[in-house]
């Protein structure tokens, strides 16, 4: 009597035993938004992803701890931002498959917005900029905006980074910084909220086109990348999976098509 | 002078003596410890020109809030002159007092109270920058004090509340004439312009909150609960603020994180980190002599957090795209 039941306990704790350990990791790290809550965002997304089995969810905030181990690790899939993607391809190999989708969109322009009367770029210098990116990022999208020949404007602003794109506009709206940059997307969420405000703001720079971020898989993939993949994908088919996406900002992840898979393979 | 650069420094004073001197009543425990200046060679601007000058004096950075907003400061700063913690350990004052005066920094960027009256102390001419500090008002504002303020205005908050919860359009406030009626007026207007009914109840030391609170409830969707001295003059009385409104099933948004477990479904406070960049800003623009400088600057940055669970309980609508703006999710 009692070896069946030992029997019973020892194939139960088995059956177990794979959950309890980490398989695969969906690594994180977005330069294209300020995201400080990662302390929410590994919790949420580990729930998720736990009714999967034993994968977790780990995101970064410095740009170089993240470099160091996308180039060392197999052990999962990354999101990154197609402008770091961009950096990245030449030393790491790794291959793009999903890009995040908004409001039916994979790609989004950012916008310099200003409550201030600007006629020539010169004005500019000096400014006090609110942007929700890295400080990187943003000089890198002001530089595109403004010019190659008005590199002198772009290196002068000075960007005061906020948490996020809403307290940028509102920061410019409310007088604590001169101009922001922030994704188009953005500035139409703002116009719902507080029409009044938006109006204040003049839209004056609008960059080119850029891709949302995208899923990324180390080459070879392996069946747990495919699995781990296709969990992600399917997010946006349940209502949890949905929600967890909106902490980044996305409603759900598409397969890339032939041009955007070009735009990411472009300098 | 880079004297103090890269150096130990250690030092206390009594801060009982200078409250006391300010003529408050209150005794903190008057310990100071001075620490340091060690300087991390990582930047992603730098400022070598003006970064000299600056010393920072935090009240005790093993204090969270405090350490975020030193951090902050030195992610725009990474190089100041001196850094100075008044921690909890006893020395003599004078000895800090000799220090600062030796470094003689044309900035001093104080993060909390402490620090801040300490610089006020000892010091004349430097140009003091302050944040971490609750309703800055009550404060002596001198020709050369600047600072960024703890409260984001109320416009800010607002816009958020109608960005979280577009179908909550009536939110009440208790508010004490003596010190918030003009708040009060602005943030009236500044609610109807994104279509929300702001409904006040004025209240002063001899009201009674509960009655006046069981009103306001009946004509509500939300209560907006502030910093209002007069309101949360009693710590019973805040109890007593969310026994009340969770009897009524009525969500309540405040300021500080200190709520949430008393029940605060949303709560909306500065970002202390933004705070910090804002008070380099502000050193790097004094330092340059920019002209038409506020003194006192209002928060750049949110930091939400919001109970899931209390939203579902109040039968909230939540608007999910809004969600990644959320710092801090409660289930």
């Amino acid at each position: 009597m009692w070896f069946p039941a030992f029997l019973c306990l020892f194939l139960f704790t088995n059956t177990l035993a794979p959950c309890a350990e980490y398989k695969y990791t969906i690594y994180f790290y977005n330069p294209e938004t300020n995201i400080n809550n990662f302390a929410s965002l590994k919790k949420e997304f580990d729930l998720y992803l736990s009714r999967f089995g034993g994968y977790q969810f780990q995101p970064f905030s410095e740009r170089e701890i993240f470099e160091k181990l996308i180039s060392e690790k197999k052990d999962g899939i990354f999101i990154i931002s197609s402008w770091h993607y961009k950096q990245l391809r030449e030393n790491i190999s790794i291959e793009p498959i999903l890009v995040a989708v908004s409001k039916n969109k994979s790609t989004c322009r950012r916008i310099f917005s200003t409550s201030r009367i600007i006629n020539d770029i010169s004005m500019l210098s000096g400014m006090n900029v609110a942007s929700a990116s890295s400080e990187d990022y943003t000089k890198n999208v002001l530089i595109q905006m403004f010019g190659e020949n008005k590199g002198a404007v772009a290196s002068s602003i000075k960007i005061l980074s906020v948490p996020k794109e809403i307290d940028a506009l509102m920061s410019v709206g409310f007088g604590m910084a001169d101009a922001a940059v922030t994704t188009d997307s953005s500035l139409a969420k703002l116009s719902a909220i507080n029409s009044k405000l938006h109006d204040t703001l003049k839209q004056l720079l609008i960059s080119n086109e850029t891709l949302l971020p995208i899923v990324a898989v180390p080459k070879p993939q392996d069946e747990n990348h495919k699995k781990l993949a296709k969990i992600i994908k399917d997010m946006e088919t349940a209502v949890e999976g949905k929600n967890k996406l909106s902490m980044l900002g996305f409603d759900g992840w598409k397969i890339l098509n032939a041009s955007e898979k070009e735009y990411l393979e472009k300098q | 002078m880079i004297k103090y650069k890269n150096n130990l420094i250690n030092n206390t004073t009594m801060l009982a003596a200078i409250l006391s001197k300010q003529g408050r009543n209150r005794t903190f425990p008057a310990f100071f410890f001075i620490l340091f200046s060690f300087l991390s060679g990582y930047t992603n601007t730098s400022y070598p020109d003006t970064t000299e000058n600056v010393l920072i004096i935090n009240s005790d950075i093993s204090i969270k809030n405090y350490s975020l907003a030193h951090t902050g400061f030195k992610s725009v700063i990474p190089n100041p002159k001196g850094e100075i913690n008044l921690g909890n350990k006893w020395k003599e004052k004078s000895e800090t007092e000799k220090i600062i005066r030796e470094a003689s920094p044309a900035i001093i960027y104080c993060i909390g109270i402490k620090a801040y009256l300490f610089a006020q102390e000892v010091t004349n001419d430097a140009t003091v920058i302050f944040s971490s500090i609750i309703n800055w008002r009550r404060l002596t504002i001198k020709e050369n004090t600047y600072g960024i303020s703890s409260e984001l205005l109320p416009s800010m908050q607002l816009t958020m509340y109608r960005y979280l919860f577009p179908k909550t359009n009536k939110i009440g406030v208790l508010y004490s004439k003596e010190y918030n009626e003009e708040w009060m007026q602005q943030a009236r207007e500044d609610a109807k312009d994104i279509g929300i009914s702001l409904v006040g109840i004025p209240i002063n030391k001899k009201t009674n909150i509960a009655s006046a609170l069981k009103k306001l409830l009946k004509n509500v969707d939300a209560i907006w609960l502030t910093s209002d001295p007069v309101v949360l003059s009693k710590t019973d009385a805040v109890t007593n603020i969310f026994q009340q409104c969770n009897a009524a099933n009525i969500p309540v948004f405040t300021y500080s994180e200190a709520f949430i477990d008393a029940g605060a479904t949303l709560v909306i406070s500065a970002d202390i980190p933004t705070t910090g960049k804002q008070a380099a800003r502000l050193t790097l623009d004094l330092l340059s002599r920019q002209e038409k400088i506020e003194k006192v600057n209002t928060p750049a940055g949110s930091h939400i957090s919001i109970n899931l669970k209390k939203v579902e309980e109040n039968k909230l609508l939540l608007n999910a795209e809004a969600l990644d703006s959320v710092n801090q999710i409660i289930q």
